[in-house]
């Protein structure tokens, strides 16, 4: 008999614990559409590097919250210690010094504590045992995010893994990146009339950079509490350039401009390459220092790329550091959208500005694509701008695949990989104005 | 009104810096670009030279082992050596034992042939 009734509250117990009793209704939703995201990475294979760990990260989350959950440090007297079945021996101890009447007010006894007398004044001293609850999992891979020291390593990787040639053999493409950052600005405006603050409209606006470590970074310094919708609304919309530049872009050009091929690209020689990185480093770390984490490592990737003399470190930057970074970024990320913290009004602003952002910034660089092919005489095809939002290289493959509707032997890809570079560094220094300004 | 005057300092004061920024390293980079590739010119031409007075003191020590002698010319665009070699290889595999000889490589222009332009094509499918 005693055995079934202990049955019985094990059964009991297991049910309160599970899901079942505290999950609210946020929670189911949240899950739902870790779903959808999990189908759109796999099924349609929209960044999915990115977005699976994400929407993994967001479903644990909102089924076991603790994996997110801080570390807690009590102060214990010993009754509370021994009551919780801990052994007091094995936590720190400190004391402190209180009056009668404070003893009183917090439950104690004066009788059964040790009286110090400080000049005339009686007091009574109070052990208290520091007693530390480890956090979640997540909590601890989470530090990287809220530190900002993961995208500057995401940066690390992009360094070493891209190839700055179109840009150096073009450089008027730089024009291109930073005409797709002006969406940032002008968001920043729209943010602050639907009464955002500034440090919230800044992280926001930095949405429509298309880069997802750089609207972490900038985020994790202006507004972290916001870090969970914008990193989700950063990646989500990285993730969805395939759906929401094309329009944009058939909408603001002519078939004719679409159709104009471009020259091929001189070779750059390896003694460019190398100087590169150094003068960009140089250059926007003295103008700008709040973009040296970013630029700089970004930079000194490619360095370790170029120089050609330290391959094993590039080959660790670009592949085995990239990855695990990325895993560790995509579960936390994706494990700040929890359903009571993520369904909000605020979220669906974020998220519909982030959106703006987006769609301003690939405008304006298509808007300044056209005002260089009008200056050229038709040489540059003005698809290229819509590149210079950062979303390396999806966004230089979309300006490709655009192209090629219009004639399927244009090929526009090297010289969209142009000002999409030009995007990542054009982001950076954005952010670093942000942050400057903002912080 | 105060941040929507912040907002508007920050949209002009952004969009400045970003451009001034980048407009700087369109500067730098063009000019360095351009210094490189005129050292590089002036160092290649130094080479060739040195090439064809090496290739003239051959020829006249024996003209019967050198069936033929590509004399490139490069004009601007630089056309890599082993290009020119593969260029060689292939006129001597079509024209075989005909007495045959490579006088210049010159780029065709912008335009890709049909080969050229299945080859990219195949490439960037996967784009």
């Amino acid at each position: 008999m005693d055995i079934f009734s202990q049955l019985g509250s094990v059964i009991v117990g297991l049910f309160q614990s599970s899901g079942l009793c505290h999950l609210g209704w946020q929670n189911y939703v949240m899950i739902v559409i870790s779903f959808l995201l999990m189908f759109l990475a796999i099924k349609k294979q929209y960044e999915p590097l990115l977005l699976l760990p994400i929407a993994f990260g967001m479903m644990i989350v909102n089924i076991f919250p603790e994996i997110m959950a801080n570390p807690v440090t009590q102060m214990l007297t010993f009754e509370q210690v021994t009551a919780q079945g801990l052994d007091p021996a094995s936590y720190p101890t400190s004391s402190q010094l209180i009056t009668g009447a404070q003893a009183i007010a917090a439950g104690f006894d004066p009788m059964t504590l040790e009286k110090v007398m400080v000049g005339d004044s009686e007091f009574y001293k109070v052990v208290y045992y520091t007693v530390t609850e480890n956090g979640g999992l997540f909590y601890y891979l989470y530090q990287g995010v809220h530190l900002g020291i993961f995208p500057p390593l995401i940066f690390l990787g992009i360094g070493a893994m891209t190839d700055f040639g179109p840009l150096i053999a073009n450089p008027k493409s730089f024009i291109l990146g930073a005409a797709a950052q002006i969406g940032i600005f002008i968001t920043f405006i729209g943010a602050i009339l639907l009464g955002f603050q500034t440090n919230e409209a800044g992280s926001i606006a930095i949405i429509g950079g298309a880069d997802g470590p750089t609207a972490i970074f900038v985020t994790s310094k202006l507004a972290p509490e916001l870090l969970g919708p914008i990193a989700v609304a950063a990646y989500s919309y990285m993730a969805l350039v395939p759906i929401i530049q094309p329009p944009i872009m058939r909408l603001l050009t002519t078939k004719k401009e679409r159709s104009i091929v471009m020259g091929q690209l001189r070779p750059v020689s390896k003694l460019e390459k190398i100087i590169f990185p150094v003068v960009v480093v140089v250059l926007v770390a003295i103008l700008l220092p709040d973009a040296a984490p970013l630029v700089g490592m970004l930079m000194l990737g490619n360095l370790f790329k170029e120089s050609g003399v330290v391959d094993r470190i590039a080959k660790t930057a670009q592949n085995e550091l990239m990855n695990i970074v990325t895993i560790f970024l995509g579960v936390t990320v994706g494990a700040t959208a929890s359903g009571t913290l993520f369904l909000t009004p605020k979220t669906l602003g974020i998220i519909a500005l982030g959106l703006i952002a987006f769609c301003l910034g690939t405008a304006c660089g298509v808007l300044f694509g056209k005002i260089m092919c009008w200056a050229t005489k038709g040489k540059i095809n003005p698809l290229i701008g819509s590149a210079g939002v950062s979303a390396v290289p999806m966004a230089a493959r979309i300006s490709q695949k655009v192209g090629q509707e219009e004639n399927p032997a244009n090929f526009l890809l090297m010289h969209a990989m142009g000002p999409n570079v030009a995007g990542v560094i054009g982001s950076a220094v954005a952010a670093g104005v942000l942050i400057s300004v903002l912080k | 009104m105060e941040n929507i005057n912040l907002a508007l300092t920050l949209l002009i004061a952004g969009f400045v810096i970003v451009f001034m920024v980048l407009v700087l390293l369109i500067i730098i980079i063009t000019i360095y670009g351009k210094l490189i590739q005129t050292a590089q010119k002036r160092s290649n031409k130094r080479k060739e030279k040195k090439k064809v007075v090496a290739v003239e003191v051959t020829e006249k020590q024996d003209r019967s082992n050198a069936p033929y002698i590509p004399a490139v010319q490069d004009d601007e665009d630089e056309i890599p050596g082993e290009i020119v070699a593969v260029i060689a290889a292939a006129v001597d595999a079509l024209y075989g034992e005909k007495p045959h000889r490579v006088r210049s490589v010159k780029r065709s222009g912008n335009r890709r042939s049909a080969w050229g332009s299945t080859g990219v094509m195949q490439n960037t499918r996967p784009f």
